[in-house]
């Protein structure tokens, strides 16, 4: 029993002095890693929506959008760029649960038109040399100026407008459903993108 | 023992990788370029020195029987340290190793060295072991990452080596690569060890 309570007592206190470590590095890392979160956010929104003067990541909006397989709510935050007050496109954040190793996220940047500005991939794991070419600027571009009723969204292999990448045909197909279903989105919520205008 | 020897034992006669086989984990799984070997490198030799450190320094307050566990949570400490500064300051590679800086924490090679060494060492020979070690560790996932960097994206940290024509042999990113480039380098190793 004595020596129970000895172990007990070792790794209690070596359990808490970890902890109030980590609590003191926690605390002193916690601002720059926002800070950095943020940055990598507005770096994504610059690049996906039109030139803006605001700060699209404090006018945003939250809808659910759906649910996920678990039956949980899926919510997207809508990020409003605009530019002397007038809206000039807005950017979210869409997720293709098929890509071929792994969720692929996309930000997509729509304009208030319904075409689409530009899209980055924010995280993806698909196979290097093959798959990850939809991260390249040439592949990105073939979805500037697309739009859900003007374009055929599949790849050419299934008869659609976009082209697939050798070797990689699920990849492209993952980002070109992707896309689509950010389409979808706006469209389906865009009176409420545009009505709450005033939001800060 | 003095602490050069103990220092100098990790680099080359018992070098974690080529020598112990140890912590191969992140050896094959993050040298797709020097930077992230490099990165990967120094933070496992930091999160070794240190838990080297705090080890030799309770070896006798630590009871025998739940000596794993504590050292698993002094390691576990650090890495959540390193994970966080990482984060903090250095965000592009932390992107780049991801979920493998939570992985040191079960990288066997830490575990090992204080099982093996700093339990049963005074500090000062606990952290040279534990520099040694790192240093080890860290020279060969940069030569790995370099060679693998080199062939399979022809550049060496970042700047294009064989210019702009060069058709990557894409193999050596990809997870074979790490195999083949070990197998090829731990061959090497022993016919350099044979003279």
């Amino acid at each position: 029993m004595k020596e129970f309570a000895r172990l007990l007592i070792a790794l209690t206190l070596i359990a808490a002095i970890s902890g109030g470590i980590l609590a003191a590095v926690e605390s002193v890392t916690r601002e720059p890693i926002a800070e950095q979160r943020r940055l990598q956010m507005l770096r994504a929104l610059s690049a996906v929506l039109p030139a803006f003067d605001n700060s699209p990541d404090s006018d945003t909006l939250t809808i659910t959008t759906g649910s996920d397989r678990q039956g949980r709510e899926v919510e997207t935050v809508f990020y409003r760029g605009r530019n002397e007050e007038q809206l000039v496109g807005t950017a979210f954040r869409v997720v293709a649960p098929d890509g071929y190793s792994g969720n692929i996220a996309v930000m997509v940047g729509i304009r208030p038109d319904h075409r689409v500005h530009a899209i980055e991939i924010l995280t993806h794991a698909e196979t290097p040399g093959l798959g990850d070419k939809i991260n390249e600027p040439w592949y990105k571009a073939l979805f500037v100026d697309k739009a859900l009723d003007r374009n055929d969204w599949r790849v050419k292999k299934d008869g659609g407008d976009f082209d697939q990448l050798t070797g990689a045909t699920i990849s492209a197909r993952a980002v070109v459903g992707a896309v689509r279903t950010g389409l979808e989105l706006y469209r389906e919520h865009e009176d409420k993108i545009i009505a709450q205008g005033d939001n800060p | 023992m003095s602490l050069a020897t103990d220092f100098k034992r990790g680099i080359w006669k018992e070098n974690a990788v080529f020598k112990l086989l140890l912590g191969l984990c992140p050896v094959l799984a993050v040298t797709t370029s020097a930077e992230n070997g490099l990165g990967m490198g120094l933070a496992t030799a930091f999160v070794l020195v240190c838990s080297n450190a705090v080890v030799a320094l309770f070896r006798h307050l630590i009871p025998a029987k739940v000596r794993i566990p504590c050292f698993i949570l002094i390691i576990a400490s650090f890495v959540t340290v390193v994970q966080l500064v990482m984060e903090a300051y250095a965000y592009e590679l932390f992107q780049a190793l991801g979920i493998f800086i939570p992985l040191i924490v079960c990288n066997c090679l830490i575990l090992g060295r204080a099982e093996a060494f700093a339990s049963k060492h005074p500090v000062s020979h606990a952290v040279a072991d534990g520099l040694g070690m790192g240093a080890g560790f860290t020279l060969v996932l940069f030569i790995l990452g370099g060679i693998r960097e080199l062939f399979g994206a022809g550049e060496f940290l970042g700047f294009s080596v064989f210019g702009a024509g060069y058709q990557p042999v894409i193999l050596m990113i990809l997870p074979p690569g790490a195999f083949i480039t070990l197998g090829l380098l731990l061959a090497l190793m022993n016919k350099v060890e044979k003279r």
